[in-house]
């Protein structure tokens, strides 16, 4: 099985439950990483805010006049000293520009030299501030009574918040990802102690589906605590009138051979006895008019065929119950010795029996229990099949499948008795002892590895075929 | 030294002007604050660049003189030269331009002696990077001078430009005042002004206290040697024997231990009394600047 197909079968609880526990840390994680960042990127903007608001105050009350005055060495030596004062804000840009714009002087000359135009517009109190970026920005203007003198343009460092930030951010997934593979972990050890009860009986179950059902060992339940325990015991329970049930059945259809034995001794002691009183009455003829040529041929003659017919009945019953040590390839004429057998049965009924036979040679397949499978549908047609009706049977050999049907001109098989037929996974019997016949016939079927169908059970009779593969190379040699 | 004292020179200045002002003879430690303390000006860029070499002085001249010392601190130097003509301090660190500017006020106490003599030179600055050779290249510069008042940060630059019929308004493209040589080169190290008039003498000292702000600029000119920022006194001294002595304590400074310190630290040799013919080439570029209006 490859890997999609083992993600796509349903997950044990053991499983589900810690992915369940640790999607809901990661998702609460998520959250609250989230909330504690949005914290974080508030105070360090307000942070950012007092300071630079603290440095403005600071440097628009150290220039005072000189900004009127356009002072610019005043202006550069009150940007300097701010700067060297307020070295925790981290200032990397100062520029002070006049009401026109042009710059009085800037922390850097180079870039920003006296008289040049300084872009950007003169806003009040602007800030921006991004929490991962790499600096923060400050504007404000410096306003006298009656006019704007100008304003102060401060840009300061932020790498060391925005590092701060990265910082949080991997601690917050590292302890949030350790107390999520913790958590789930201890979730999956937690549900695995205290699923393990469900999972024994589970496994039980699981061998109950294809074999017998076993009991739960006694030190397993007693080793087991609170409810499950009553449960364990509850399936032994359950286990063992299952296992009563299953020799009741056994001991049914030990019943249903020795009565049909019964029947088959019957039918056997009747064919026989068919031919004896004219066996006997050939002997009296005999020992009266013996003497008489034509007459002691006739009387011979009718000895003879009734001899033959007491020793074909004998060898079809020797052959259909014998228990041979070497299973005997199946030949054409096993299937005529079922119509033979069933002959009396159906002599009794009125209902003819035919036989149509396209098989050739010797298949490599075990003829008893084809026999008995066969002998036992044919049976049961004639059971069905009203007086005077026919029953067929029919039987194909392709070279690599043999396929026999039976065909009867019954009301139709009922759905109970198909399902007794076709399920190949009952290994119990019916509880009815009217199933038996078709139960054996579907075990014997199963044994084969053959299939098993009703092709039609209406009231035009019901058809059941039987197919079976074989080798032809397997035929060759038993040929 | 310029008359300008910024940073670390103007320390040194300071202390050269309270030796001066002391003047008086070592005496064997007199009994402090007799009776009014000698006021002896200075300017604030001095006292808030190194305060340590501000109390040794204030101590040397206590001690020398056996007054209480005040120094006195403004900001330019014309706060601090009309503190002195106006007689409310005993004597001030000035510079040669206002010197010789009041000279029917002032009388000369003592002049500073660098690298033995009194004298000093002025230096035209530009950027390290720059290359330029003489001040007539300087054309459209934003410049920074030190000082109205002061010789070798505006009045030598000023002259230059007058003896080629130029003005500072017109040649530069702006000018500013920065009220200390050591913010002059300041502004030029930082590209603030493009070129600046500094003290030849603040501007060697600064170099070794802080060469990593001197190497970013570099010299175009030096003028001539002029006379070192002298030490003035009223004319009429508010008391001749505060005068006598502020004049001895430094004439004397490097005389004993603690004087010594302070020049060490102002890395100047000493006091001396000069002729007011010292100043005379001064006077003669005021005269040219005055003259070309």
């Amino acid at each position: 099985m490859n890997l999609v197909n083992r993600i796509r079968q349903p997950w044990p609880v053991t499983v589900k439950v810690p992915i369940a526990v640790a999607g809901l840390m990661i998702a609460v994680g998520i959250l609250l990483s989230e909330r504690v960042l949005n914290r974080l990127e508030e105070t360090q903007q307000n942070y950012l805010v007092d300071l630079s608001q603290s440095y403005l105050d600071g440097l628009s009350s150290a220039m005072g006049p000189s900004v009127l005055r356009e002072d610019n060495w005043e202006v550069f030596d009150a940007i300097e000293r701010a700067q060297s004062s307020h070295r925790s804000l981290r200032p990397i840009e100062t520029v002070v520009v006049n009401a026109d714009h042009k710059v009085i002087a800037a922390s850097d000359p180079h870039k920003h030299p006296i008289g040049m135009t300084f872009g950007g517009a003169l806003v009040d109190g602007q800030f921006t501030f991004d929490p991962t970026g790499e600096t923060a920005t400050v504007s404000r203007l410096l306003a006298y009574p009656g006019r704007t003198a100008g304003a102060i343009f401060a840009r300061f460092d932020t790498t060391h918040l925005a590092a701060e930030r990265r910082s949080v951010v991997l601690a917050l997934a590292f302890t949030n990802g350790i107390l999520t593979l913790v958590l789930a972990l201890a979730g999956w050890i937690v549900m695995r102690r205290m699923l393990r009860p469900l999972s024994i009986l589970s496994d039980h179950l699981g061998t109950a589906r294809t074999d017998l059902a076993q009991q739960i060992a006694e030190p397993i339940i007693a080793n087991t605590q609170g409810e499950f325990r009553g449960l364990f015991r509850a399936y032994n329970e359950l286990v063992r009138s299952l296992g009563e049930r299953e020799e009741l059945s056994r001991r049914l259809a030990e019943e249903r051979r020795v009565s049909s034995l019964g029947r088959l001794a019957s039918a056997v002691a009747h064919e026989i006895n068919n031919p004896l009183g004219g066996l006997f009455n050939a002997v009296a003829t005999l020992k009266t008019h013996g003497h008489m040529e034509g007459v002691r041929d006739a009387a011979l003659g009718l000895l003879e065929r009734g001899l033959q017919a007491i020793k074909d009945t004998v060898r079809t019953t020797l052959s259909i119950y014998r228990t041979d040590r070497e299973p005997r390839p199946l030949e054409p004429t096993d299937f005529d010795d079922v119509i033979l057998l069933v002959a009396p049965e159906a002599r009794r009924r009125s209902i003819g029996v035919r036989i149509n036979r396209n098989i050739d040679g010797c298949i490599s397949l075990p003829s008893t229990p084809i026999r008995q499978a066969v002998l036992n549908l044919v049976l049961n047609a004639i059971a069905a099949t009203p007086d005077a009706g026919t029953v067929q049977l029919s039987v194909v050999a392709d070279g690599h499948d043999l396929t026999i049907r039976v065909a009867d001109e019954g009301n139709g098989m009922p759905n109970w008795a198909i399902t007794i037929l076709t399920d190949r996974k009952s290994s119990l019997p019916p509880l009815e002892r009217s199933g038996l016949g078709l139960w054996a016939t579907a075990r014997l079927v199963a044994d084969l590895g053959a299939l098993l169908d009703v092709e039609q059970a209406d009231i035009n009779g019901t058809i059941v075929r039987i197919r079976i593969s074989y080798s032809p190379r397997e035929l060759a040699h038993v040929a | 030294m310029s008359c300008s004292p910024s940073g670390n020179l103007s320390r040194r200045s300071v202390l050269s002007l309270s030796a001066a002002a002391l003047f008086v003879p070592a005496l064997a430690a007199p009994a402090i604050a007799r009776e009014a303390p000698i006021q002896f000006g200075l300017t604030p860029v001095f006292l808030t660049s190194d305060l340590e070499l501000l109390g040794r002085l204030q101590s040397y001249l206590e001690r020398s003189t056996g007054y209480a010392v005040e120094l006195i601190n403004r900001r330019t130097y014309q706060e601090v030269t009309a503190l002195l003509t106006s007689g409310q301090i005993d004597g001030a660190w000035i510079c040669g331009y206002p010197f010789v500017s009041h000279h029917t006020e002032l009388q000369l106490i003592a002049v500073p002696l660098w690298h033995s003599k009194p004298l000093y030179q002025s230096y035209v600055i530009v950027d390290a990077n720059r290359g330029a050779t003489d001040i007539m290249s300087l054309r459209g510069d934003i410049h920074a001078f030190s000082d109205p008042d002061s010789n070798s940060g505006f009045l030598v630059t000023r002259a230059v430009l007058a003896e080629h019929g130029l003005r500072p308004e017109s040649f530069f493209s702006r000018t500013m005042f920065t009220y200390g040589h050591r913010n002059v080169i300041r502004a030029v190290a930082s590209g603030l002004a493009q070129s600046g008039s500094v003290d030849g003498y603040v501007y060697e000292v600064v170099s070794r206290l802080e060469p990593e702000l001197t190497k970013r600029t570099a010299i175009v000119t030096a003028s001539e040697w002029l006379g070192f920022p002298p030490i003035a006194a009223p004319k009429n001294a508010p008391s001749a024997e505060r005068l006598a002595l502020l004049k001895r304590a430094l004439l004397d400074m490097h005389k004993s231990n603690d004087g010594l310190a302070v020049l060490e630290m102002l890395e100047l040799d000493g006091f001396a009394s000069e002729s007011p013919s010292l100043f005379d080439p001064i006077a003669k570029k005021a005269a040219l600047v005055a003259a070309a209006g």
